[in-house]
């Protein structure tokens, strides 16, 4: 009797599974994933879009994989991509032209980003953020004399980590070094052009060999438990660090959880300044969209003033067009957003863009830092033969995408050098 | 033996002392084994339920109180979630037919490995294993791409036919060796009393294998409710627990986490515990 009985409950589940529900467009996002921002980005970005929106943040593997499959079956669901410029460098040929998408508020930069180095506008900026230094109140005592943490130094920054360790018995500060961390980002956007005023051609210059000494010396001072760290916030509020750097939507918890607790301030600066690096978030129209419209129409509502200020609330990310912010905004906006603006308009600044051109070697390209970093400061091996023998790497990396030089890196013919 | 050449000999003449030392030591160790098996369960399962339902300061507060606070909001917050009441029914669908296919055509597989022989038996058993041997991320596309030009992407059906896909080798192998320790003297017995080979399995192998493959369905169903890639990728608005919120666990905040992984343990908890006199069972038949 008994496994009868089972089989009419399995075959009563089949009938009764409910058909897909139509007329909702798919959102396929890699962005927002946490379970609190997709249920923001559900209830108070995308409720206002005529004819509802499903929105579905995925994993980078299953998001590129289900992308693909739909682009190869010549038939989809998916009406609209959200994804970093990383995301969508590798799928350039699965978008559709957006050329005709009225972008005349947004950054021409952040534009031209979206172009992936060809001629169609394959996405439109979304929304944007960087990366911040976070401190609990507790760190703040350790802080080296005459340092101004508006105005941070590498050198202030290891002294400072220096004294919390000594002081307290155990390494205070934190990287973001863990499989699922930014790190890579720390190394190209921030570490090595500020030493370098250079993300690719001076990579193994003799001031590159400096940047990696100082992280060698700040590693010293660092919790060696942040190979395994990957959202900073966490370790931010349990107390086991207290001074750490990560993007602004990784630290944005702790914030919004303990706000007189923690202060946000820009990254240090090196030699040749205040390298910074900007994330930027696109959306994009598979060229498999059951409805073209209704995509064109649902990315014409995400660049609107209303939409921009609720994902900035959602998520963390800032507007990419000009918005005035309202008043009652998130304790991690209020603390991430005078840091932020204090890091973009300081005398020193030095934009470091996101790779451009290299479409499906971005990862290859992150790989040379991580690997730079793990044969350097984790393996101690000596840096001038690593930087020498990453730079063969990196030169073939650059060369095989034929991608010019981007900033703070000076125009190049041809692919950029690396000296 | 003389009496009184030992006072510990003495209640218990029989047994030298060393001998009553080792059984002494013995008995502990068995006794710690079980605790330690038993922590070993228990302590991830207690810390899991202790966080859930503490609120979020506490989470991260150190040392843990022995008893939660009882702050349903993280939990809440999950039950609120829009779809997670229609992914955990999705999932239970997805396991449930799992369950039925891969016993299906599992059981007749195992139960031809264990009484036949026939040419290209052995190669046969490494081939239901091999459909294990290739990471599903690589499967994924290429079945994706297959199930959207037939249909069968994003329903129920289609994700049972690949998870029983992974559920099917567990399942021969299961029942291979469920079948090869019932004796074939019983069916034998069983066909000159007039049955007929089918009545023979149905009527006599059945009834004793009903435990142990009521266990391998189980299994079945547990691989089903774990998988997280395939159903990723082939189930857009039908998702299943696991795809809706695995991905999204990952990157959410330490209590949430917790309220997550708790919400995906206890439905796999209580049907374990529900079917458990049937896993009892299929022990108590390989131990025979």
């Amino acid at each position: 009797m008994k496994p009868r009985h089972l089989l009419a409950t399995a075959l009563a589940g089949l009938l009764a599974a409910a058909p897909p529900a139509l007329g909702q467009a798919l959102f396929w996002s890699t962005q927002a994933q946490p379970i609190e921002e997709t249920q923001a980005m559900r209830e108070m970005v995308l409720k206002g879009f005529a004819g509802g929106v499903d929105y579905q943040a995925a994993d980078g593997g299953p998001w590129l994989t289900r992308l693909q499959a739909e682009v190869a079956a010549g038939r989809g669901t998916i009406a609209v991509l959200g994804g970093l410029h990383g995301d969508f460098a590798s799928v350039a040929d699965a978008l559709a032209d957006l050329s005709d998408v009225d972008v005349a508020g947004v950054n021409a930069n952040m534009v031209a980003l979206g172009r992936l180095g060809g001629a169609g506008q394959k996405y439109i900026p979304w929304m944007q953020a960087t990366y911040l230094m976070a401190a609990s109140r507790e760190a703040l005592a350790y802080l080296p004399e005459g340092a101004d943490l508006e105005a941070l130094s590498y050198d202030q920054l290891i002294a400072w980590a220096r004294a919390m360790a000594e002081a307290t018995g155990g390494p205070k500060f934190g990287l973001p070094a863990g499989p699922r961390g930014l790190k890579h980002r720390f190394f190209q956007g921030f570490l090595l052009p500020s030493y370098t005023g250079s993300m690719v051609t001076a990579f193994r210059s003799e001031e590159a060999e400096a940047a990696w000494e100082a992280m060698k010396e700040l590693w010293r001072w660092t919790n060696p438990a942040s190979t395994n760290y990957g959202f900073m916030q966490e370790q931010l509020l349990t107390g086991e660090v207290w001074l750490a750097f990560d993007h602004t939507a990784r630290l944005a918890d702790a914030f919004n959880q303990r706000p007189d607790d923690f202060v946000a301030f820009p990254a240090p600066a090196g030699p040749k300044g205040r390298a910074y690096m900007p994330v930027i978030a696109g959306v994009a129209m598979p060229v498999t969209a059951p409805d073209p419209a209704q995509s064109r129409a649902l990315i014409a509502y995400m660049l609107a003033p209303e939409t921009q200020i609720a994902t900035l609330r959602a998520t963390n990310f800032y507007p990419v067009v000009e918005v005035g912010l309202p008043a009652d905004m998130p304790a991690s906006v209020r603390a991430s957003g005078p840091a932020i603006a204090a890091m973009t308009t300081a005398p020193d600044a030095l934009p470091a863009l996101l790779p451009m051109g290299l479409g499906a070697l971005g990862g290859q390209f992150n790989q040379v830092y991580v690997d730079t970093f793990e044969r350097i400061v984790l393996g101690g091996q000596p840096v001038r033969a690593v930087l020498d023998s990453q730079a063969e790497e990196l030169r073939r990396i650059l060369a095989e995408a034929g991608a010019p030089c981007w900033a703070p890196d000076a125009p190049s013919e041809g692919p950029c050098p690396v000296d | 033996m003389t009496a009184g050449s030992s006072p510990a000999a003495a209640p218990a003449p029989a047994a030298p002392a060393p001998a009553a030392d080792v059984r002494r030591a013995g008995r502990w160790l068995f006794r710690a084994g079980v605790v330690f098996l038993c922590a070993w369960v228990l302590v991830p399962i207690y810390l899991l339920m202790v966080n859930a339902l503490s609120a979020p300061a506490d989470v991260t507060g150190f040392p843990k109180r022995l008893v939660p606070g009882f702050d349903p909001g993280s939990l809440a917050f999950f039950l609120r979630f829009q779809g997670v009441a229609e992914a955990l029914w999705n999932s239970v669908q997805v396991a449930a037919v799992t369950m039925v296919l891969s016993i299906g055509i599992g059981a007749p597989a195992g139960y031809a490995l264990s009484r036949f022989d026939f040419p290209g038996k052995g190669m046969f058993r490494l081939l239901v294993i091999m459909t294990r041997a290739f990471p599903l991320p690589l499967l994924a596309l290429p079945l994706a791409v297959l199930f959207i030009r037939t249909g069968l992407d994003d329903s129920i059906v289609g994700l049972a036919l690949v998870h029983t896909t992974l559920a099917l080798p567990f399942a021969v192998l299961i029942t291979f060796s469920l079948f090869s320790g019932i004796p074939v003297e019983l069916e034998e017995a069983a066909w000159t009393l007039g049955c007929t080979r089918l009545q023979a399995v149905l009527r006599v192998v059945m009834p004793l294998a009903l435990p142990g493959i009521a266990a391998s369905a189980v299994f079945a169903f547990v691989i089903s409710w774990n998988e997280v890639f395939a159903a990723a990728v082939l189930t857009i608005q039908n998702r299943t627990l696991t795809a809706f919120l695995l991905q999204s666990l990952d990157v959410s905040p330490l209590p949430l986490k917790f309220a997550g992984g708790a919400a995906l343990v206890i439905p796999a908890l209580v049907f374990i515990f529900a079917v458990r006199r049937y896993l009892f069972a299929m022990w108590g038949i390989a131990n025979r």
